[in-house]
């Protein structure tokens, strides 16, 4: 046995709670307190393993670190895949990680590069339900499940597969819950408390299976943790902390009966940790003696309070190994590698030591397999810890089906490789968004930033994304264009108090800078400790008024500058939000005019950059003076860009009219710029313009001319529209105070598709206004409403439908990313999306924000993408179509819906058997229906679960195809 | 955890003239969604000596902030001469940027400035009366100093827990209510301002 305390582990003194090996053993992770919170870090594993490893310079130590906890670690635990690290704290929150590929080595801003992260871990969920400290976490034996347990007296088990879904709250402990362990085939999970308790779940119904009290009946709750452990085999529970005749002991549970006959004794103190060896052993076979197997037994580290660690087999009646003093302070924490040969073993000390073991020592540790047999044949197949996971195993049936999978497979390996390559080269990966490399942006930047005011005149930008992260979970666009009234409070209140605080701050650079030896500014800069004393002087400083702004004054000395502002670079300013509080009042005006000032400036680019987010905010319906303000402008800027365009009348009115005929597709660049500001677009204006005509196409002889108050019918304003193509005109009369009517031809035919039909079913009742109206390639009229809703007819049934409403909380709902093909990401054009705009990206924040169960999730989802589908259809749209059905497909296939996905099939299939009463049509809006089915079934093929319809599609097509 | 971290922040046209406006080129990560805008400040620090001489240039409000990886150019007029003590007009000082959330200050960013001549003259013999359209700004770019301070992200249930934490006085802790706050001149009384250390407390 070799023993190895490595020095560079540590936490910088701070105590570490918590050590687990990565699975893969090249890694391991610490959990503990850190500067000013809790610490995660992850070391590399071979400077441990190899001395040569460890001076080698090149080799880096530290991967990364993470110090996102608020407070202490308590546990830090990879899961089995070794895909994720999970970690708990006094926080009471846990966080799941997993590594980040896109980016590469990264410093952290303003830190001397020392502290590279090699490796970028983040925060994928964070799971809050426990109301106290979390003190441990374990991830079931196939991944399925996380469970912690914590202060508030409960046992959480959290659905893995979907965070932060939590299947069950186990309540029962009546003390603080401080360790827990997985039955090694599922069927139970243990959990042990201060209540004196040990309790058994069983995780078919997540009921106790039963409670140990007797062997605790002594203990008090003294140890931090009570980290139990359950046996590879599956036969034995080892608990901490546990009293036998007034000595503490580690309690042996046999799982038959749950007995306890036997323990662990010696340590002289409470026994705070016990971990099992993964392997199971089997006796070395000496040369020479006879091949009798032996019993196969299991081994186990104890850590105690004491500081002194032991190591059993269950072969032996004692301990294989006793470490005394190996630690200043209590062992919190065992993990062994996953060649079960080493183990590290951390302390409250903050240090942590390696125990590196032979064979001879511990035996021959049987292979998986061997385990797995020995499982099988002690408790059979488990169906409990069946899981999707498992699926993989399921026979493949069909041999195009296994072409399929293997493709996939080839198909994930080329994106790892890509990815691999991308990692290398960092700059690039992230450097490029919709294509457009990382300089143009910052080129550009400026330029194209959006810049809009908010409803108090502030500024405000929009920041430009340029790379989402890589974490499923995350709603990546969670537009909020209402300011909250939280933030607005804050604002208002801080301005009312922050001339108060002016005095206040005063004094902390004078004091700081007097007490500061004079080093050089940059020396100064990477000595100090950031922030360290920073909220006791501003404590210190807020505390004391007395020593204000006058002692300041009263400093005769020029303090020397670099010292003065040493304080100001760590010194929290206790300005808030909108208070410009530490200048004099005069700046204040000043700041106030220049504000003002700008306001006018930045009108113009507010508005030829605003999206349609800022226009939601400008109340549309009242013509108060600043919207008017911004129709003059507007009206410049489209003179300015129309300019040729034939004018009757003085003044052009911005309407924007995207018509996508083919005639007008060179104007559509033009039409599509001008269909972004919304408040412009009251079709017809009340007001100034009488008469104004649009321009449909760069063809200067097709326009369309619009009459306000021509006649006036028993008090009802009507407009006159006329169509002007090619010399040939139509007229209709619209009634302007419903605002609104609409004459739509289909320009291209000559056929009038929609002639004075009324719109009183939408319109009724509500003073909304039309806010676009727009022609699709087909002649579909398309017509947006104030509210955000989007109508079209659909001149089959001659009625308006609903195609698009910005405040469908359907859409706000959906979630399908995990089903979009990544390299389509949303880039899907057409007169839905136009009609839609922002709505398809806008949503998927739900889940997160009101915690909606996946169930729910999955119903709205679904609908949405129905819906979609249907009203890509209804404005047919064949690209869309195609788009939203392979889509909905897609997320049938990953969700697992048969059903639906069967009915899709079977539209899209048809009868294979010719038959004139048959009412099925062969194309859907220009589709052939069963090349559809063709493009579908690779989708389904990726679902082993549907490989039997995916054969009866694919030996269907294959029959219609050899006829 | 802190939701937002400054990945980098670039120096835009740099030196430049004292009246030309400072320009920093912001990036920033967001770990999850934030429900509200940040708020960005540029501090130029007059004078060492008393922070009743920091102009702030100006200040923006930045959203939304979806999860993700972003930047934007942050633009603000040079400070404003006359509010500049004239012994400190010429020599070392500080431009600060800080970003606060719902109040709280989370990061501040600090460069050195140095205001100097460009003419070997004007060097040598500065006028009595700092001539400012001859100075040149040199922003230290290559040494930000970052300091980071320990805030509450989440608004909702935590900031419920602060506004019942504080001292009973605080009455007027209802929404919307501009009562100014009287004797205590803490920001903490403020719903969500609390300061780092009441936060150990709750």
């Amino acid at each position: 046995m070799k023993l190895l305390k490595p020095t560079w582990v540590n936490h910088n003194g701070k105590p570490i709670f918590s050590v687990d090996i990565h699975p893969d053993g090249t890694k391991f992770a610490t959990g503990g307190q850190g500067q000013d919170s809790g610490k995660v870090v992850i070391w590399n594993m071979s400077p441990v393993l190899q001395e040569d490893d460890e001076k080698d310079e090149n080799i880096p130590k530290m991967l990364c670190q993470m110090d996102n906890h608020l407070a202490c670690v308590n546990c830090v635990r990879w899961s089995n895949s070794g895909m994720y690290l999970a970690s708990g704290g006094d926080d009471k929150l846990i966080m799941v990680w997993k590594r980040a590929t896109y980016i590469g080595p990264s410093t952290v801003f303003g830190s001397s590069g020392k502290l590279a992260n090699v490796e970028q871990w983040r925060c994928v969920s964070i799971l809050r339900s426990h109301s106290g400290d979390v003190m441990d976490v374990a991830w079931s034996p196939h991944d399925a499940w996380l469970a912690s347990c914590s202060v508030d007296n409960t046992v959480v088990i959290w659905n893995a597969v979907k965070f932060p879904e939590i299947l069950a709250t186990l309540r029962g402990h009546s003390g603080l819950v401080k360790g827990l362990t997985w039955d090694p085939v599922g069927k139970y999970i243990a959990s042990q408390a201060d209540d004196r308790s040990l309790k058994v779940w069983r995780t078919l119904d997540w009921q106790l299976e039963t409670s140990i009290t007797k062997p605790f009946d002594e203990c008090g709750g003294t140890t931090h943790v009570l980290r139990l452990s359950w046996s590879p085999d599956g036969h034995y529970l080892v608990s901490a902390h546990a009293m036998n005749n007034s000595g503490p002991t580690a309690q042996i549970i046999e799982r038959e009966g749950w007995k306890t006959n036997m323990d662990f004794v010696g340590h002289r103190k409470a026994v705070t940790v016990v971990k099992f060896n993964p392997k199971i052993f089997k006796k070395k076979q000496k040369n020479g003696s006879s091949a009798k197997p032996s019993c196969p037994y299991c081994c186990c580290a104890v850590g105690s309070k004491d500081r002194s660690l032991s190591v059993w087999l269950t072969c032996l009646k004692r301990p294989l190994v006793v470490i005394h003093e190996l630690f200043d302070k209590s062992i919190m924490d065992i993990s062994w590698t996953l060649n079960g040969l080493g183990i590290l073993v951390c302390s409250m000390d903050g240090s942590v030591a390696f125990l590196d073991f032979s064979q001879d020592e511990l035996g021959d540790p049987l292979s998986e397999e061997e385990k797995s047999r020995i499982h099988q044949s002690t408790y059979g197949k488990s169906l409990a810890i069946m899981t999707e996971a498992q699926l993989s195993t399921a026979v493949i049936e069909n041999p195009e089906m296994l072409k399929y999978q293997r493709r996939q497979q080839q198909q994930q390996l080329d994106q790892k490789s890509t990815t691999a390559r991308e990692t290398g080269s960092t700059a690039s990966v992230a450097g490029v968004v919709n294509g457009e490399s990382l300089e143009d942006i910052r080129k550009n930047l400026l330029k194209k930033q959006v810049e809009t005011r908010t409803a108090d005149g502030r500024r405000r930008i929009t920041p430009l994304c340029i790379a989402q992260l890589d974490t499923g979970d995350f709603s990546t666009a969670f537009f909020n264009s209402i300011p909250l009234s939280g933030s607005l409070v804050g604002t208002m209140l801080s301005s009312q108090s922050s001339p108060q605080l002016l005095p206040l701050d005063s004094s902390t650079p004078n004091s700081f800078g007097a007490s500061k030896p004079s080093i050089e500014p940059v020396a100064a800069a990477g000595t100090r400790p950031a922030g360290d004393s920073v909220s006791k002087d501003s404590v210190n400083a807020t505390s004391t008024p007395a020593a204000s702004s006058p002692s300041v004054l009263t400093t005769p000395s020029k303090i020397e500058p670099m010292k003065a502002f040493d304080s100001r670079f760590t010194e929290r300013s206790k300005a808030t939000p909108g208070a410009p509080a530490l200048t004099s009042v005069t700046p204040t005006a000043v700041e106030r005019l220049k504000e003002q000032n700008l306001v006018k400036e930045l009108r113009p680019r507010d508005l030829l950059e605003s999206s349609s987010d800022s226009d939601e905010k400008v109340p549309v319906t009242k013509p108060s003076s600043l919207s008017k303000r911004k129709l003059e402008l507007e009206v410049e800027t489209v003179e300015k860009k129309k300019k040729g365009r034939p004018r009757k009348d003085s003044r052009l009115m911005p309407v924007s009219l995207s018509v996508q005929s083919p005639a007008a597709l060179t104007a559509e660049k033009d039409t599509m710029c001008l269909s972004v500001p919304a408040p412009a677009l009251k079709l017809p204006m009340p007001g100034p313009q009488r008469a104004f005509t649009l321009q449909v196409s760069s063809d200067p002889s097709m326009y369309i001319e619009v009459e306000n108050e021509v006649t006036a019918v028993g008090g009802v304003k009507l407009s006159r529209l006329k169509c002007n193509r090619e010399g040939k005109e139509w007229e209709t009369v619209l009634t302007s105070r419903i605002l609104t009517a609409a004459g739509s031809w289909d320009v291209h035919r000559q056929v009038v598709v929609v002639k004075e039909e009324s719109l009183h079913s939408i319109l009724a009742g509500s003073d909304m206004t039309v806010s676009q109206i727009l022609l699709t390639q087909h002649g579909i009229p398309v017509m947006n409403l104030s509210d955000g809703k989007a109508y079209c007819f659909n001149p089959s049934l001659s009625t308006w439908n609903l195609v698009s409403d910005k405040q469908d909380s359907l859409a706000q709902c959906a979630d399908f990313r995990s089903s979009l093909p990544p390299q389509d990401a949303m880039l899907c054009s057409g007169p839905l999306a136009i009609v839609q705009g922002r709505a398809t990206t806008s949503g998927r924040q739900a889940a997160r924000l009101f915690s909606v169960p996946h169930v729910v999730q999955q119903e709205t989802t679904l609908a949405y993408l129905e819906s979609q589908v249907a009203a890509a259809l209804t404005l047919q749209s064949s690209h869309e179509y195609r788009h939203w059905l392979l889509l909905y497909a897609r997320y049938l296939v990953n969700e697992g819906f048969e059903y639906r996905l069967r009915e899709i099939c079977k539209d899209l299939l048809g009868p294979v058997h010719y038959s004139t009463g048959s009412q099925w049509e062969s194309t859907v809006v220009g589709l052939r229906k069963r090349e559809l089915l063709k493009e579908l079934l690779p989708v389904i093929g990726q679902n082993l679960r549907f490989q039997r319809l995916f054969t009866e599609c694919q030996e269907q097509l294959d029959i219609l195809r050899d006829k | 955890m802190a939701k937002v971290s400054v990945l980098n922040v670039a120096v835009l046209e740099n030196p430049s003239p004292f009246h030309s406006p400072f320009r920093f080129e912001i990036s920033f990560e967001c770990s999850e969604a934030l429900a509200d805008d940040l708020e960005w400040k540029i501090i130029y620090v007059g004078s060492a000596e008393s922070e009743e001489f920091d102009q702030i240039l100006d200040s923006v409000l930045v959203g939304p902030v979806p999860a993700g990886r972003h930047m934007f150019i942050f633009q603000a007029d040079a400070p404003n001469p006359s509010l500049i003590p004239e012994t400190d007009a010429v020599g070392v000082t500080v431009v600060l940027i800080t970003c606060t959330y719902h109040g709280q200050e989370f990061i501040r960013v600090g460069y050195y400035v140095n205001n100097e001549y460009l003419t070997p003259e004007l060097r040598e013999h500065p006028p009595l009366k700092p001539d400012f359209s001859q100075l040149q700004r040199n922003i230290l770019a290559s040494n930000p100093r970052v300091t980071r301070f320990h805030i509450n992200w989440d608004n909702t249930t935590d900031r419920l827990e602060a506004v019942e934490n504080q001292a009973p006085a605080l009455g007027c802790g209802a929404p919307l209510s501009c009562t100014p706050v009287k004797g205590l001149g803490l920001p903490g009384c403020i719903p969500g301002l609390l300061p780092e250390n009441s936060m150990d407390c709750i």
